[in-house]
């Protein structure tokens, strides 16, 4: 009976213990499946669930060829090679490969990087292509390995450069389109959530895998003619190396549509080795970025002005003695004034006299001979909300300034800076500015918002136009006719028989002193010539150009207007503007 | 020897026969034990195991080949790439300035415009 207990008691402890293991074993799954749940689901989902990024590819940037978009900017594949000194076998075998394939890209010291102790990871040659690459995989050297990247690349050179800008290694733009339209350039960056294998192949089981497509930046269309552009860097460079000009720049408009045609900066650089200029200042696009007093071309917006408030035409006569006094300070014509007595304002633009335009803003004012309050408020209103110099235009690059007029109601606006603004001292504006205003006196008074964006390339190579901005009439039609009708004299009775004939081309000089040191220097100068072509019917392109720098003490005649002429007559043939007899 | 039918599960219809319906039924001669039923079932669910797990990993070799060809796309596109800038390139106003064809070329004497 005792045994038979006993039996029974070791049975039973026996069954006990099993069972308060297997109770421990639950109470402990329990635990961990339960009330862990969360620790080592995360612990399981970083082992198995990647989360990948699908990079966007940066958007193309086209020109036009004619009509065509033409590629200036485009991505390209490119390589980082890669060793892993510590698995390297062959240390001979690879500095003889990649010194044959790799070229110029490789690293020079080879050798020593493959050598490296205590290093797993060694760069060896930077941009290879996929065929250096592809080259270098199939000798199947152990130890090395290969980075994908993408990176811009400029088929057409260092065309435009200042106008496109760069990206930068971190994948920003700077300067130019590439920063004026980063953000759409970029796009958006797409995600892969998913198991993945140990190779990390992605694995369609589990069902928390997301997949959330890249979306590509846009491939913009600029409005610069890549023909156009290429023949106004040469006429530039060849005629600053001829007279020895360090600095200049050039823009041409439609100023149909206010579009950008073409827009050149000397000295240049070459984007694609972007870092490796050591003088940050040839970035810049001048054109845009560089605020400075405009001179005599400013004469016709002065006009303008007079002439559309009714105080003035081009046969309107003042007594010209060579020298004007506002408030006790006199004012002279540049040396060699020749046209003394009672003269037209057309003379005057011709001879581009100082005294003429001073004249215009005095006759704003009313009867009196002083530029008062309401004379400044109207040369203000016409030169900032009419003309919109001294402010931004809004041009969908980086980096544009806005300049400044100061307003009548400055104590720096008074009638002594208003007299030189007549004749274009005293206020700081971008040549985009002058040239923008400038086509509204040439195409019948309308001013267009300045664009260099012609619309866009979708992801199957079809040219997309983008809306034609609407322009808004700022002065009168026949106002503009004027303006137009004087230019044209005062270009073909000066500098008669330079344009080809049949055309109907207008300009204005300018040649304005710099500020050196603060102060209006004696010998240096800034030359500018500001002008039109096309048919009597219809202006088709306006062009100006700049010429300037230390040292440079050129006039407006001599330095720019020359490379006006040489692109003038290239550009008629160009656009196929047909002469009239 | 008396006609003893096997028990099945038999329908309303069926047990509602009329009367003189011509009907026959059949009796199958094996009969299967609990055992029986228990292996038969623990098969079932064994094929039925098996047959999951070879969906599941054929869903599996699927996405190998997704990421093989996934991964020749992208090959494809960086080749296409590669040729379109090479296009570019060969197609940039430098090349067709030193071009034989445009070295050839010479200036127009004298150019006449036609009005249509």
């Amino acid at each position: 009976m005792k045994l038979e207990l006993l039996k029974g008691s070791r049975s039973r402890v026996l069954a006990g213990c099993l069972l308060a293991v297997a109770a421990l074993f639950v109470v402990r799954l329990f635990y961990i499946q339960i009330i862990q749940h969360d620790y080592y689901q995360q612990l399981a989902d970083s082992e198995q669930i990647k989360r990948l990024t699908i990079p966007a590819q940066r958007g193309m940037i086209y020109a036009l060829n004619g009509n065509q978009p033409v590629p200036l900017v485009m991505n390209e594949t490119v390589y980082t090679l890669f060793a892993d000194p510590a698995t390297v076998k062959d240390v001979q075998g690879i500095i003889n490969t990649v010194e044959s394939v790799a070229g110029g890209n490789a690293r020079s010291n080879l050798d020593k990087l493959l050598t490296t102790p205590n290093s797993r990871y060694q760069i060896l040659a930077t941009k290879l292509t996929t065929a250096q690459a592809e080259a270098i995989k199939k000798k199947g050297l152990a130890g090395i390995g290969f980075q994908q990247e993408s990176q811009r690349v400029y088929p057409e050179g260092s065309l435009a450069a200042q106008t496109l800008g760069f990206v930068d290694a971190d994948g920003n733009g700077e300067y130019g389109i590439e920063q004026g339209m980063d953000s759409a350039l970029k796009g958006k960056d797409g995600m892969l959530q998913s198991v993945t294998d140990i190779a990390s192949v992605p694995l369609t089981i589990g069902s928390r895998n997301v997949k959330k497509p890249a979306q590509n930046g846009e491939n913009v269309v600029l409005t610069i003619d890549r023909n156009i552009q290429s023949y106004v860097e040469d006429a530039l460079s060849r005629q600053l190396q001829k007279i020895g000009a360090p600095d200049g720049s050039v823009i041409v408009m439609n100023p149909q549509n206010g579009q950008v045609m073409a827009m050149a900066n000397y000295p240049s650089y070459d984007p694609s080795t972007f870092n490796t200029v050591t003088d940050a200042s040839l970035f810049n696009n001048n054109v845009i970025s560089l605020p400075y007093e405009p001179g005599s071309d400013i004469k016709t917006f002065t006009m303008a002005t007079g002439v559309d408030t009714g105080v003035v035409n081009a046969q309107s006569t003042y007594n010209n003695t060579g020298v004007i006094n506002v408030d006790g300070i006199d004012i002279h014509n540049a040396p060699g004034d020749t046209q003394f007595g009672n003269i037209t304002l057309q003379t005057a633009m011709n001879w581009s006299l100082n005294t003429g335009y001073v004249t215009v803003a005095e006759r704003l004012g009313g009867a009196g001979q002083d530029i008062n309050l309401k004379a400044r408020q109207t040369m203000y209103d016409y030169f900032y909300n009419r003309f919109r110099l001294g402010q931004l235009t809004g041009i969908q690059l980086a980096g544009e300034l806005p300049g400044i007029i100061i307003p009548p109601s400055d104590p720096d606006g008074n009638a002594v800076r208003y007299s030189n603004m007549a004749f274009g001292q005293g206020l700081d504006v971008t040549m985009l500015q002058v040239a923008s205003g400038f086509s509204s006196l040439v195409n019948g008074g309308k001013y267009y918002k300045p664009s260099i964006v012609a619309g866009s390339v979708d992801d199957y190579g079809n040219y997309h136009a983008a809306k034609p901005t609407t322009p808004t009439t700022y002065i009168k039609s026949s106002t503009a006719d004027q303006i137009r009708e004087m230019t044209h004299v005062a270009r073909s009775s000066v500098f008669p028989g330079i344009d080809k004939s049949g055309y109907y081309m207008g300009g204005k000089t300018g040649t304005s002193q710099a500020i050196v040191n603060g102060k209006y220097s004696d010998t240096d100068t800034i030359a500018t010539y500001l002008g039109y072509g096309g048919s009597q019917a219809e202006t088709k392109y306006v062009i100006m150009v700049r010429v300037s720098g230390p040292k440079f003490g050129g006039s407006g005649a001599a330095a720019a207007m020359p490379v006006f002429t040489d692109i003038s007559n290239w550009l008629v043939r160009y656009l196929n503007i047909p002469p009239q007899e | 020897m008396s006609y003893q039918p096997t028990t099945y599960y038999n329908n309303r219809r069926q047990q509602n026969w009329s009367r003189n319906q011509n009907t026959a039924r059949f009796s199958s001669a094996v009969k299967l034990g609990p055992v029986a039923h228990t292996v038969l079932v623990v098969l079932m669910v064994t094929v039925l195991g098996l047959i999951y797990l070879t969906q599941a990993t054929r869903t599996t070799s699927y996405d190998y080949q997704s990421q093989a060809i996934e991964s020749q796309i992208a090959d494809l596109s960086t080749q296409k790439s590669d040729l379109e800038v090479e296009n570019a390139r060969l197609t940039s106003l430098n090349n067709v300035k030193n071009s034989n064809v445009a070295k050839a070329m010479t200036t127009p004497s004298n150019v006449q415009y036609v009005q249509q």
